[in-house]
């Protein structure tokens, strides 16, 4: 069931990245990270050049520090937004709290991700934000993975033709699992986009969720299209053969 | 059920009379107005006393003299003349009643009573005037004539009694203005002194529920009374409090900076490192292990940040409805709660309340996994929402071994956990976030017996209601 490989940036060009973090261990250590998942990293140090850097539209995802010296890095986000560059936006913030989180949201950013993360959150994070941008998927009504469909006009989904009962939160969690369907999903993604919850349960209820669902797509004794990825999280895909 | 652990003291605000009642310059006002009736009571009485002596004595004086002109009446007229003037005088009634008695007991004249004794007595008897005929009583004096028959004379008391309710009435009257004019001039006195009082009261209960800008006015101009100095002094303890709550704020934040660069640091390196060894060595397990730790530290930390973040309000929240988060959260445990040999059940009606959505989802969460943890399997968890009068009420209960009443108060306390050795998971951070994120809301959270087991209640101000506060 589980590999022990990321498997992070499958598509045919490498993903281009912008980091703009003023603290430069960091900085490397992610553009290592981003670099090791097939991904092209530019840094940049402060906010002016950051900016400069987004305004030319030559990145797939913009990972920005909320703290940066020069500008703060809620403007970093709100220029290019202003400027029509749609890239989407990463925060990278050591502040937690719900109302910078909104906040960060509000001026333009994609996502939010709180220091300390791991390079596997980055990682995921990243290729999840960079599949927003042909935009054609998102809207797709009908997903695919194997022979399991998932009818987003209907809200149902089939095995192998077979429709399978879901429950409002299963077909969520599955809805989003297909969405990024090959891409490593953590757990607190799951946690944010399906939950909505922005803190960390003790109890594992991804996993216990995940375990119902598993037992109501996949057919007894097959390998289940849901993969654990052992301290990254979960991918659907068809299973190796 | 036990009383309110943590409360905000917002809705203790007594009203109308009860507010009154408690207030110091009334209680003064009430305590004069007390000695004022008391004070005219005994003067009352003793005027009553005094008066009543006075009217004895002038009676007497009238009804001897009424004696001495009827005697003289024996000596200018003869014996037996007297009937004839005692029943005229009767007729012609000058305030006194008769009665003539010949030696033989025969009456002769005049209509009091018999009476039982010589000299002075008192009797009860109806006046000769036409108009009344109610038993009144009479002062009577009784003497024996040269030929042995008994002349009485009388005066009717109840003329006396007029007098006395007259004064009486004065009295009474005098009384009330009195108290009344104390209760006026007390009230005219504090008004202004309960108004700043309730002013500094008013500032208090403001900044406890976190509005730090609130200070109380304090009068321009003129030497400062007692009462300015109470404010200025208060207002210089606000300013403090603001100025250590800005910098734990600042701290705070500056903390958050400064240590999780270094730890996010400290854990790439070590997510680096095991991507270098072999997954199955044992060097990888202690590596993990090491990460683990980290972990554990990252979330005590978290716990720690979110907590004075929390606190941190700059916005009010909207109204949102409990029953919809706690459904939600419920849910979300469910199958772990169910994986695990408990019972949850669920009783939500809407129930609305200032509050932040992705906060209360929290405190269900933190309660819930409480219940998990503390609780033996089989145990029924209950988790509900209720709205009444007093506000909405979420309450998560279960049936376990509960919390000791003498240990409520420490529980909500941050790193207290009731088990004796800290080996269990957790930071004992739960319950007092759920307490702070209570605080936030306004909400009283309260720990109680849930006969057996623990019960939890936050009951939140009704919406609207925390905004005048």
């Amino acid at each position: 069931m589980t590999e022990p490989a990321a498997s992070a940036a499958r598509a045919p060009l490498p993903l281009r990245v912008l980091v703009i973090e003023d603290e430069r261990e960091t900085a490397e250590h992610m553009r290592e990270a981003l670099v090791a998942a097939g991904c092209l990293a530019d840094l940049a140090e402060d906010g002016p050049t950051g900016l400069d850097q987004a305004l030319t539209g030559a990145f797939d995802v913009l990972i920005v520090d909320r703290m940066i010296p020069g500008l703060d890095g809620l403007s970093v986000v709100a220029r290019p937004r202003a400027a029509g560059v749609q890239t989407p936006i990463l925060f990278v913030t050591s502040m937690g709290a719900v109302a910078d989180r909104v906040d960060g949201l509000h001026a333009g950013g994609d996502d939010y991700l709180v220091k300390p993360f791991s390079f596997a959150e980055l990682n995921a994070r990243v290729a999840a934000l960079a599949r927003r941008s042909p935009a054609p998927l998102r809207e797709r009504t009908l997903l695919h993975c194997a022979d399991l469909t998932l009818d987003r006009l209907e809200r149902a989904a089939a095995r192998d033709g077979q429709p399978v009962a879901l429950l409002p939160l299963e077909y969520k969690l599955l809805e989003y699992l297909m969405l990024n369907a090959g891409q490593v999903v953590t757990r607190a993604m799951l946690l944010e986009k399906v939950w909505g919850f922005h803190f960390d349960p003790r109890t594992n209820i991804v996993e216990t969720h995940l375990s119902r669902l598993r037992a109501k797509i996949d057919p007894a004794g097959a390998p289940s299209l849901i993969a654990t990825v052992r301290g990254e999280g979960y991918v659907i895909r068809p299973p190796a053969t | 059920m036990t009383g309110p652990l943590d409360s905000e003291g917002l809705a203790e605000t007594p009203r109308g009379l009860a507010r009154l009642s408690r207030n110091t310059g009334m209680r003064l006002a009430l305590i004069q107005v007390v000695i004022v009736i008391l004070a005219f009571t005994l003067a009352g009485y003793l005027a009553q006393a005094a008066i009543s002596r006075l009217d004895r004595d002038i009676m007497r004086e009238h009804v001897r003299g009424e004696i001495a002109s009827l005697r003289d009446e024996v000596i200018q007229k003869g014996r037996p003349h007297l009937p004839y003037t005692v029943a005229k005088r009767t007729r012609l009634w000058r305030g006194f009643d008769y009665r003539l008695v010949r030696a033989d007991g025969t009456l002769e004249a005049g209509r009091l009573p018999e009476p039982s004794e010589m000299g002075w007595t008192e009797l009860a008897g109806v006046p000769s005037r036409t108009d009344d005929a109610s038993l009144h009583r009479f002062l009577v004096f009784t003497e024996r004539l040269a030929d042995g028959s008994r002349l009485s004379v009388g005066q009717d008391l109840s003329i006396a009694a007029g007098q006395m309710w007259a004064v009486n009435q004065v009295l009474f009257l005098c009384g009330a203005l009195g108290a009344a004019f104390c209760l006026a001039a007390s009230f005219a006195f504090n008004i202004q002194a309960w108004r700043r009082i309730a002013q500094v009261a008013r500032s208090a209960r403001l900044v406890s529920a976190g509005r730090l800008d609130v200070r109380t006015p304090v009068r321009p101009s003129r030497t400062p009374d007692d009462l300015d100095e109470l404010a200025l002094a208060f207002n210089g303890m606000l300013d403090r409090i603001g100025a250590l709550i800005d910098q734990l704020r600042q701290v705070t934040t500056d903390i958050a900076h400064d240590m999780r660069t270094p730890l996010t640091r400290l854990r790439h390196k070590i997510e680096r490192l095991r991507g270098t060894l072999d997954p199955d060595s044992s060097q990888a397990l202690a590596v993990a292990r090491l990460d683990d730790d980290v972990g554990e530290i990252l979330r005590t930390f978290d716990a720690l940040l979110q907590l004075s973040e929390i606190s941190r309000q700059d916005r009010p929240d909207a109204v949102m409805d409990l029953a919809g988060a706690a459904l939600h959260v419920a849910e979300a445990f469910r199958p772990d709660i169910e994986a695990s040999g408990r019972r949850l059940d669920v009783a939500c009606v809407p129930a609305p309340a200032a509050a932040d959505p992705a906060l209360i989802a929290q405190v269900c969460a933190n309660l819930l996994e409480n219940a998990l943890r503390h609780t033996p399997v089989g145990a029924r968890i209950r988790l509900e929402t209720s709205a009444g009068e007093s506000g909405s009420r979420l309450r998560i209960a279960d049936d376990g071994p509960g919390v000791p009443a003498e240990a409520r108060e420490a529980a909500i306390k941050p790193f207290v956990r009731l088990e004796a050795s800290r080996t269990t998971k957790g930071s004992g951070l739960g319950l007092s976030i759920v307490a702070a994120i209570a605080r936030r809301s306004g909400a009283r959270m309260m720990l109680g017996d849930a006969e057996p087991g623990l019960v939890v209640d936050l009951v939140f101000p009704p919406p609207g209601a925390a905004a005048d506060a």
